[in-house]
C-alpha cells in the first residue's frame, strides 16, 4: 500500500460471517445493498441531470426551440444507434418475424423502463396502438423537455427497428402524462395516424392530448407499484415482457450505468447545438461550470444532509476532511461499476484515477460537468477550505484524475 | 372510464371475423431452424416430448420442449421434410439453438437458423381452400391437416402447409422465398379481393384474439408451466426418454399443483391486469386467499365478451364458478370460446 494511503479495515473483513457482499462498500466498510444502491444511483444521476438541464436552459432559453433541438438530437441518436445494434436487440426482445411496423419498438421502452427502475405496466400493445404507464420515474425532476425527448428517442429507435421487418404501420409516440409535470403517472401512447388521425404538429409537441384518450387504462394509486419487476416477489424477481423476454436484476446496473438523462439526452443535445453552431464552446463550458458547481454546493447546504450522508457511509466522528468526499465518490464509482485507483486517501489529500469513458458514456463535456458538481459538493460536505479539481498533467486521455485537498484560491 | 380496446374497434372485429366467417390472410412468418444429419431424429426425440421418429415425411407435429424441471421452454411445430431432414417452426430460435447446442453431445446433427430465407403467409377461414386453390398451380383439396407439400404460384416455388393458429378447420400456410414476399402479397391481395377476404394486419388479432378463442397458447402463456398444468400432455410419449421426462413423470404421479382454466367477463370496460403483456397478472382471490393469476385477457368476438385464462391452484376454480377479479364479475369456463 502506498504510504499516501492510510491503512483501512480490509474489504473482506467479516466476509466469513456473510454469504457475500452484494453491495457497495464505503471506505469505512458500510455496506449498501444492491437494490438500495441502484435506487441511490438512479436519483444521483437524475439530480446531476437536473443541473445539466438548467445549464441547457440558460444556453437555449426558448422552450420550444430547446425542446425541438432535444427531440431532433435524440431521435437521430437512437435511430442510428439502432441501425447498428437494432438486430441484436430485436433478437434479445424476441421480435417475431411476422411483426411489421414500429409498434415493436415499444418493447425496448418497456424493458428499458424496468431496468431504469421506472416501474409500471404495459396497458396496450398492438400494431396500431401501444400504451405504457409508469408509477415511478426518477427522472421526474429533470424537466419536461426531457419527457418530450424520451418519446422521440423511442420513435427513432422504433422506426429503425421496423426497417428490419416487412414494411408496416409507423406509430407516433406521445407523452400523455408525466410525473415530472405533476401527473400521477408517466404515460406514453403510440398511435397510428392512419387509424387514429390527429392534426399535424411539430415534433416537440409530442406531449398532451391524443386521439385515443378514451382507451387510456389508468391505474389507481392503490394499485401502483414501487419497484421494478426484478425487485418484486410477485414477478419472481424477473422482468418479463409479452414476447417472453426475461431478465434479472443485473439488467438494472447494466442499463443504469450506460444511461442517465444527462448521458442519453442532454449531452447529445449539447453536441448537436455545438455542431449546429447554435452555441459556442466557451459559453457552454462557463455555463455548465457555474450551474453544476452551484448544484453540487446545494446538495449539502444543510447540516442534516451532511450528517445523513456521513451516517450512510459510516464515517467516524473523528474524520472531517477530504476523505468524506472521497468516500462519497467511491460509493458512486462502485455503483456505476467504474474502475478506479486510489492514489491517496489520508487526512491531507485524497486522489483517484477513474475510467473517464465509462463515467461519461463517451459524452464530451460531461467530465467537466462532474468535476464542477463534485467541487461544489466538496465545499459543503467537507468545508470551504477543501477543493476538488482535475489533474490533467500525466493523465492518460481515457482517465480522469481527481484530487481533493486544501488550498487557497482567491478567484474561486 | 377506460374503453375496451377490442370491443369497439371495428377494424379488429372485421379482421377477426373475416377469419371466422369468410377468409383472412396475413404475414405469419415464424422462425425456422433446419435440422439435418444421421442422428437428427434421435436428437429431436430427446428434445421434444412427443415422438419425432413416428412423424411421416410430409407431416408435422406440434410439441413442447422442456427443461430438466419439466418447465416448458418452447412449443414448436416439427416438419419432417426427409428421413433425416427437419424444420422446426418456433418463435424463439435463439433459445432453441442454444438448447440443441447444449444437448446434442456427439450426435451427428447439424442445425441452422434459416428464418431469413422464407416468409410465410397464413390463409385462414371457411373459404381458405377456395382462396388457396385460386392461386396455386396444383389444387390442395387432398392436403390433410398438419401435412405439407410443394406447389407453385405464378411459377414461384412454394410449400403449402395445412395448419394454422386460429382454430379454423380450414387453414393454410404458404411458405415462399423471402425475396418473393412483395410478389406474394400482391397475389394474395388480388385473390382475396375476389373472395371478399380481409388482410389481417393487427398483431393483437393474429397473436391473441384468434388463438385464444380457440384455446391456443402464445408462448408467454406457457413460460414456467409444465404440460400437465396447461393441458399439453396429450400425445406425450411417456415411454421415451426426453429432457424433463423424469420431472414430468413425477409431477404426473403426484398430480399437477396448478391448472389453466378459462374465464369470461361480461362487463365490457374492465380494468384487469393480464400476464400476457408481461408482469405478474391480476391476482385471483377466493375467500380472501390468492388462488391464481390472470395469464391472458383478450376479447372473443364470436361470443362478444372478454375472454382469458387463469393459472389457478388445482381444483380451486371450477367451470361455472362466479368469482370477482379486481371488482369485476367473472365466470370460469373451459378454455375454448368458439
Amino acid at each position: 500500500m502506498s504510504s499516501k494511503i492510510d491503512s483501512r479495515v480490509p474489504k473482506d473483513s467479516g466476509a466469513k460471517s456473510l454469504d457475500c457482499f452484494a453491495a457497495i462498500q464505503s471506505p469505512w466498510n458500510k455496506l449498501v445493498g444492491y437494490q438500495e444502491s441502484m435506487h441511490w444511483l438512479s436519483r444521483y444521476n437524475s439530480t446531476f441531470s437536473a443541473a445539466c438541464m438548467q445549464a441547457l436552459r440558460i444556453l437555449e432559453p426558448e422552450y420550444a426551440e430547446r425542446a425541438q433541438d432535444m427531440c431532433t438530437a435524440v431521435y437521430q441518436k437512437l435511430y442510428y444507434t439502432m441501425q447498428k445494434f437494432g438486430k441484436y436487440q430485436m433478437d434479445q426482445h424476441n421480435i417475431h418475424p411476422f411483426c411489421r411496423g414500429s409498434f415493436v419498438g415499444a418493447l425496448v421502452g418497456d424493458s428499458g423502463d424496468d431496468a431504469l427502475m421506472m416501474c409500471g405496466r404495459v396497458q396496450d400493445f398492438g400494431t396500431y396502438r401501444a400504451e405504457k404507464e409508469l408509477d415511478i420515474c426518477d427522472w421526474d425532476i429533470v424537466g419536461s423537455e426531457l419527457c418530450r425527448a424520451t418519446t422521440q428517442s423511442l420513435e427513432g429507435g422504433s422506426k429503425s427497428w421496423s426497417e428490419n421487418l416487412r414494411p408496416g404501420t409507423q406509430l407516433e409516440y406521445h407523452m400523455v402524462e408525466a410525473r415530472g409535470c405533476g401527473d400521477c403517472h408517466c404515460r406514453i401512447v403510440a398511435e397510428s395516424r392512419d387509424k387514429y388521425p390527429m392534426p399535424p404538429h411539430a415534433q416537440w409537441e409530442c406531449f398532451g392530448p391524443i386521439a385515443t384518450a378514451d382507451q387510456i387504462k389508468d391505474t389507481k394509486p392503490e394499485d401502483m407499484v414501487e419497484e421494478s419487476m426484478v425487485f418484486r416477489g410477485e414477478t419472481g424477481y424477473t422482468f418479463a415482457n409479452g414476447t417472453n423476454m426475461e431478465d434479472d436484476s443485473n439488467s438494472v446496473a447494466n442499463l443504469m450505468r450506460r444511461s442517465s438523462a444527462a448521458a442519453g439526452y442532454i449531452f447529445p443535445t449539447l453536441s448537436y447545438l455545438l455542431r449546429m453552431q447554435k452555441v459556442d464552446e466557451k459559453t457552454v463550458d462557463h455555463v455548465f461550470h457555474c450551474v453544476c458547481e452551484a448544484a453540487g454546493k446545494a446538495a449539502f447546504g444543510e447540516r442534516v444532509a451532511i450528517q445523513a450522508v456521513r451516517d450512510w457511509m459510516g464515517v467516524p466522528n473523528t474524520i472531517n476532511d477530504g476523505r468524506v468526499m472521497g468516500g462519497y465518490l467511491e460509493m458512486y464509482f462502485q455503483a456505476m461499476g467504474l474502475e478506479y485507483t486510489i492514489e491517496a486517501f489520508n487526512k491531507d489529500e485524497v486522489q483517484y484515477v477513474v475510467d473517464r469513458n465509462n463515467l461519461t458514456v463517451y459524452n464530451e463535456k460531461m467530465a467537466d460537468a462532474f468535476v464542477a458538481y463534485w467541487y461544489g459538493m466538496t465545499k459543503t460536505l467537507v468545508n470551504a477550505q477543501w477543493f476538488l479539481w482535475e489533474i490533467k498533467e500525466d493523465t492518460p486521455a481515457d482517465k480522469l484524475r481527481i484530487r481533493i485537498a486544501k488550498k487557497i484560491d482567491k478567484f474561486c | 372510464m377506460y374503453k375496451n380496446i377490442y370491443r369497439y374497434d371495428e377494424m379488429k372485429r372485421k379482421e377477426h371475423m373475416a377469419v371466422r366467417e369468410n377468409v383472412g390472410w396475413y404475414l405469419w412468418t415464424h422462425q425456422l431452424v433446419e435440422v439435418q444429419g444421421a442422428d437428427a431424429t434421435e436428437c429431436l426425440d430427446l428434445l421434444f416430448t412427443k415422438p419425432i421418429c413416428s412423424i411421416k415425411i410430409g407431416k408435422e407435429r406440434y410439441t413442447t420442449m422442456l427443461n430438466e424441471k419439466a418447465e416448458i421452454i418452447d412449443d414448436v411445430v416439427v416438419f419432417r421434410l426427409e428421413e433425416n431432414h427437419y424444420w422446426v417452426s418456433t418463435l424463439f430460435a435463439t433459445d432453441l439453438i442454444r438448447w440443441m447446442e447444449a444437448h446434442k453431445e456427439n450426435r451427428a446433427v447439424e442445425y441452422s437458423n434459416i428464418t431469413s430465407q422464407y416468409h410465410m403467409y397464413a390463409v385462414q377461414g371457411p373459404k381458405a381452400l377456395n382462396m388457396v386453390n385460386s392461386i396455386v398451380d396444383t389444387p390442395v383439396d387432398d392436403l390433410k391437416f398438419f401435412s405439407f407439400a410443394n406447389n407453385s404460384i405464378d411459377e414461384m416455388p412454394v410449400m403449402i402447409n395445412r395448419a394454422g393458429f386460429t382454430g379454423e378447420k380450414c387453414g393454410y400456410e404458404i411458405y415462399v422465398s423471402a425475396e418473393k414476399a412483395d410478389e406474394m402479397e400482391k397475389i394474395l391481395k388480388a385473390a382475396g379481393e375476389k373472395l371478399g377476404a380481409e388482410e389481417v394486419t393487427e398483431f393483437q388479432v393474429m397473436a391473441w384474439t384468434l388463438p385464444t378463442e380457440a384455446g391456443f397458447y402464445y408462448m408467454r402463456d406457457l413460460r414456467h408451466t409444465n404440460p400437465l398444468e396447461v393441458g399439453l400432455d396429450k400425445g406425450i410419449d411417456w415411454e421415451k426418454k426426453f429432457i424433463g421426462c423424469e420431472a414430468l413423470n413425477k409431477i404426473k404421479e403426484e398430480g399437477p399443483s396448478r391448472e389453466m382454466v378459462g374465464f369470461t367477463v361480461e362487463e365490457a370496460d374492465i380494468y384487469i391486469q393480464s400476464r400476457h403483456y408481461g408482469g405478474p397478472g391480476e391476482a385471483v382471490y377466493v375467500n380472501g386467499e390468492e388462488v391464481g393469476r390472470v395469464y391472458k385477457l383478450v376479447y372473443g368476438y364470436v361470443k362478444d365478451t372478454n375472454i382469458g385464462y387463469i393459472m389457478a391452484n388445482k381444483d380451486a376454480l371450477k367451470v361455472g364458478d362466479h368469482i370477482m377479479i379486481h371488482g369485476y364479475e367473472a365466470v370460469i369456463t373451459e378454455k375454448n370460446f368458439l
